[in-house]
């Protein structure tokens, strides 16, 4: 009696897992041994045991999901603008786009409710989905700029586009401005020192680019001795030298 | 009473002890095992581990368990750039044309940065090795591409040339032969008042074949035949290939077979960026006439480099020759070299007879 009692509060107690996890339990199998086939009009001969072992042909838990296809809020970096549809891997829209809202799935209603506006088109803040990206990158590494120990120079656009060539950063020439000031050398006392110049992405974003003049001799003999990892020592800036124009009116209204 | 009861069972437990134990020990069974175990103790080979003190981690053998990346690189899963500006690891290599590698090599080796104008222009080939079946491969191959366009390729090149007429005689000086004879010279040779060894190239005309048989054992591989284009009539053409001319060989990767690499020089970034190119067009037909037989490509991927810059650039090959097997191609082109060579065949085996 007692027993009977305590099932029934243990039942009335017992809550619902509010978890629901989706389970893939579908396994494909193939027969080992094939049943032979039975005559017309007669009933399928008895199966053996041998009938019911089976083959694995596909486990669809381990199954590569397809990309999902979502509508984004916003502008993600790296992804796309508001109002793109993008398709990425499942669990990089789940955990990266949908979770923090970022993003939608893609129905037509949907569609229509984050596309873009005339409003919001003209008012351009992102030339691209990866050029925040690349100003990131252009603000975190400091370039050195080679310029010969010998013969004279003056620092000119296309010297900074093949030293970021160099370092694997590929742009156009106009897109590089260089300070007002004219650089001059070869000056052992602009050796390893630091100005900035700006390199403009798609007309739009703007990067200012940390620049280190380095001294180089052909003939080995004359070369400076080398400074080991000499970008992750601090540098003086190079003296008279301010910042480029556009940098310095910019600076304010630099997209974030 | 309890007691008395075990100490009963004692005493009549021991003596079956005994006799269970003895039971076994008859000397019969153990003889007959004492040969059996002998024979299998004599069958098995003692394995004599050997200590191998410590091998510092760069003498070891490179060839065991290290698993190399394919040296074949295809990055066309990778985006292709759409902004002005970006960074090259996330995108494709870009493809520049020649012009426009050139010119960037000119940037890093002008006066105001490297300052070597005059740097030589080096050009890498890659190639995909397979032939006609998956396993099987190119050999390596070494050979002579003729350029329009010369220039200083810094190699000492001795040619010796073998022909009957005077007039030609004089015509391979002027080409620039180091060395023109007819018979004399062969009967020098064969005195060993001159070695062959110190000539990296022997050129003939089909008049002195006959006479030229008793040097065959001297010469061997660089006995002069026309498929690598040493035996001909027209000397001052081949002298001036086998003096200004790129001198390449292909070869193959030690790890990975289907993988084969060509560093050849092609002038120096102060020449013409006009002739530059046609010295690249040259040496890639050259390289295709190796192509084997199969579909897909042959060369894989073309960069330009120049020291001291670490710089490559990749150039697009099939501007200048086709990208895929052409069996029409091949053929037609195999049957017109045929008709070109049989009349100088001719030639060959009349002086030879």
């Amino acid at each position: 009696m007692l027993k009977n009692i305590c099932v029934t509060q243990l039942n009335l107690l017992k809550s619902a897992t509010s978890l629901q996890q989706q389970v893939r339990t579908t396994f494909v199998l193939k027969r080992k041994y094939e049943p032979l086939l039975h005559k017309t009009n007669e009933k399928p001969r008895r199966m053996r045991a041998k009938h019911f072992i089976y083959e694995l042909v596909e486990d669809t838990l381990v199954k590569k999901r397809p990309n999902l296809e979502v509508v984004l809020k916003t502008f993600v970096e790296g992804v796309g603008d508001k109002g793109d549809v993008v398709s990425m891997k499942p669990h990089f829209v789940y955990n990266k786009l949908l979770l923090p809202g970022l993003a939608t799935y893609k129905t037509p209603e949907n569609m229509a409710k984050y596309a873009k506006t005339e409003a919001e088109k003209s008012s351009v803040q992102h030339s691209s989905a990866y050029a925040q990206r690349t100003v990131n990158m252009l603000e975190s590494i400091v370039l050195a700029v080679i310029m010969n120990k010998d013969e004279p120079w003056v620092l000119e656009p296309w010297h900074i586009k093949a030293s970021l060539r160099k370092a694997g950063f590929h742009c156009k020439e106009e897109c590089i401005t260089l300070p007002k000031e004219r650089i001059e050398g070869p000056d052992l006392r602009k050796e390893n020192k630091e100005f900035c110049c700006t390199i403009t992405i798609n007309k739009l974003e703007q990067a200012k680019l940390r620049c280190r003049i380095h001294h180089w001799s052909t003939d080995p003999s004359e070369r400076l001795p080398y400074v080991l990892e000499h970008w992750k020592l601090p540098a003086e800036p190079l003296l008279d030298v301010g910042l480029p124009e556009a940098a310095a009116t910019n600076e304010s209204a630099k997209p974030v | 009473m309890l007691t008395l009861l075990s100490i009963r069972a004692l005493a009549v437990r021991q003596p079956t002890g005994e006799a269970l134990r003895c039971l076994h020990l008859t000397a019969v069974t153990e003889a007959a095992r004492k040969g059996t175990r002998e024979k299998a103790r004599k069958k098995k080979v003692k394995v004599e581990v050997k200590k191998v003190g410590f091998i510092p981690h760069n003498q070891r053998d490179k060839k065991i368990n290290v698993k190399r990346a394919d040296k074949h690189v295809d990055d066309s899963w990778k985006q292709v750039p759409k902004d002005d500006v970006y960074v090259g690891r996330y995108y494709r290599w870009p493809v520049y044309t020649v012009a426009e590698a050139i010119q960037c090599h000119r940037e890093t080796h002008h006066p105001s940065m490297y300052n070597v104008p005059n740097a030589s222009l080096n050009v890498e080939i890659e190639l995909n090795m397979q032939g006609e079946k998956a396993t099987r491969f190119v050999d390596n191959f070494q050979r002579m591409a003729m350029i329009p366009h010369k220039f200083h390729h810094g190699e000492d090149r001795k040619i010796i040339v073998f022909t009957k007429e005077n007039e030609e005689i004089t015509k391979a000086r002027e080409a620039g032969a180091t060395l023109v004879g007819g018979v004399e010279l062969i009967k020098d040779i064969t005195n060993g008042e001159l070695l062959l060894s110190d000539y990296q190239f022997i050129i003939a005309h089909p008049n002195i074949l006959a006479e030229l048989v008793a040097l065959r054992g001297l010469m061997k591989r660089k006995f002069p035949n026309p498929k690598s284009e040493t035996l001909g009539t027209n000397l001052a053409e081949m002298i001036t290939k086998f003096s200004n001319g790129i001198s390449y060989s292909a070869t193959k990767d030690e790890y990975q077979q289907n993988f084969g690499l060509i560093k050849a020089n092609v002038g120096t970034l102060d020449m013409d960026a006009q002739h530059l190119e046609e010295n690249i067009r040259f040496l890639l037909q050259d390289v295709n006439t190796m192509r084997p037989k199969r579909d897909g490509r042959f060369i894989t991927r073309v960069l330009l480099k120049s020291a001291p810059s670490s710089e490559q650039l990749k150039i697009d090959p099939f501007v200048y020759i086709p990208e895929l097997y052409d069996k029409n191609v091949a053929k037609a082109s195999k049957e017109a070299r045929k008709e070109a060579e049989t009349p100088e065949q001719q030639a060959a085996a009349a002086a030879a007879n």
